[in-house]
């Protein structure tokens, strides 16, 4: 754990899980920025995966960045920003 | 994660026989050489830690139930027996038995939250007992209840000697949890269930907290679907959804190898490694719910991957 930050508070978060490999766990990385991105895109919000930062960076249109450690309090920061939550069975999330 | 204490949930309802069967559980040393018990009553007046003894000692949290009221001092005794164990003098095993106010679901929920507990601690097993003779009537009309039986990964039922309709109650047990094992004890000792019969479920009308009726649903991951793709769809899922979808459970496979996922509400236990085998049921994920369109999981996911 990083004595400035306190992360990562506990070990790995469960969508991570799935990787063997560091390459994997790097493909799985721009797979997963990429499809935030397209989901995210039209509300407005941007998600970039740094690398030296831990983490997610989640911006606004306006340029407010905040950081989450993983996908839970990314959604989480994600329905703060929106005013309810991204919810994949959302009509817009249904058509193929 | 081998080293981890392991932590066996015991819950069910009010006089569901949950003392009666760990007492047997623990006396024919079903959890180990040194299984360390805690019991949680709500009540002031304890009487469960009276009946029973363990190789590991016993805790007895009165006064609060540990899913809420007393779940801070839940919290504090797990940290003492790990704090114990780092200096090899703890239990590797631990059986909390709950008391029967209890959603066990909310218990995983909080050590998995916890900090300290997360890294030194591996839920087992959520065990649930019910009471075959009077479960029934719980069901019908009690909403804790239901829950219970929701969160669990095995049932138990209880008192089948002196129950005049199990069929019914196994039906109406499967209805509200599909994928947990229904094994049967009388006093604590297993017994076999008769064969089962077809039956009705016990009608289950909506109670006030709860809207629809919950239901299973499978869905076959599409070939060669990808982990991160997958995982990303069932958080936000999760996330926006997660007090509706009771359980989601099912094996994935994936470069790491296969994957046993399961969540209980929005809570997601840490994936396990499973051995490989040639089994059939690899990418089924079942997802146990209410509140939105069954069909509506698949085309959702459709739309994630494309």
């Amino acid at each position: 754990m990083c004595n400035a930050c306190g992360n990562p508070a506990v070990p790995g978060h469960w969508t991570e899980a799935g990787a063997a490999s560091p390459g994997d766990r790097l493909r799985a990385r721009y797979q997963r920025t990429a499809l935030l991105n397209r989901l995210l895109r039209p509300y407005g919000l941007s998600v970039a995966d740094g690398g030296a930062v831990p983490g997610y960076q989640l911006s606004t249109l306006s340029g407010a960045v905040t950081l989450v450690n993983d996908l839970g309090a990314l959604w989480e920061e994600a329905e703060r920003l929106i005013g309810r939550p991204v919810d994949p069975l959302d009509a817009r999330y249904l058509n193929g | 994660m081998a080293d981890l204490m392991r932590l066996t949930i015991l819950g069910g309802y009010l006089g569901s026989g949950k003392t009666t069967w760990a007492r047997h559980q623990l006396y024919v040393g079903a959890f180990g050489p040194d299984v360390h018990v805690i019991v949680n009553e709500a009540a002031e007046v304890p009487v469960d830690d009276a009946l029973l003894t363990a190789p590991g000692g016993v805790t007895l949290l009165a006064g609060g139930c540990c899913c809420c009221t007393g779940q801070a001092a839940l919290i504090a005794a797990l940290r003492g027996l790990c704090d114990a164990r780092s200096q090899g003098k703890g239990p590797s095993r631990v059986l909390l038995e709950t008391s029967g106010l209890a959603d066990p679901g909310a218990i995983v929920r909080a050590i998995q939250a916890d900090p300290v507990l997360i890294h030194h601690v591996r839920v087992d097993e959520v065990l649930v007992a019910v009471d075959a003779l009077h479960a029934a009537a719980q069901l019908t009309a009690e909403p804790l209840g239901r829950r219970q039986i929701e969160a669990a990964d095995r049932l138990i039922l209880t008192k089948v000697d002196a129950a005049p309709d199990l069929d019914r109650l196994r039906a109406t047990l499967r209805v509200l949890n599909p994928t947990a094992p229904i094994t049967a004890a009388v006093r604590g000792e297993d017994v076999a269930l008769p064969p089962e019969t077809k039956a009705d479920p016990l009608p289950l009308p909506a109670l006030p907290e709860e809207t629809a009726p919950i239901r299973p649903t499978q869905i076959h991951l599409p070939k060669g679907m990808d982990w991160s793709v997958f995982t990303l769809w069932l958080s936000a899922l999760l996330h926006a959804r997660g007090n509706d979808l009771v359980r989601v459970k099912g094996v994935v496979r994936t470069p790491a190898g296969r994957l046993l996922l399961q969540t209980v509400r929005k809570v997601v236990q840490a994936p396990e490694i499973l051995p490989e085998s040639a089994h059939a049921e690899d990418d089924v994920i079942v997802f146990i719910g209410r509140g939105y369109d069954p069909a509506n999981l698949p085309r959702s996911l459709a739309h994630f991957t494309g």
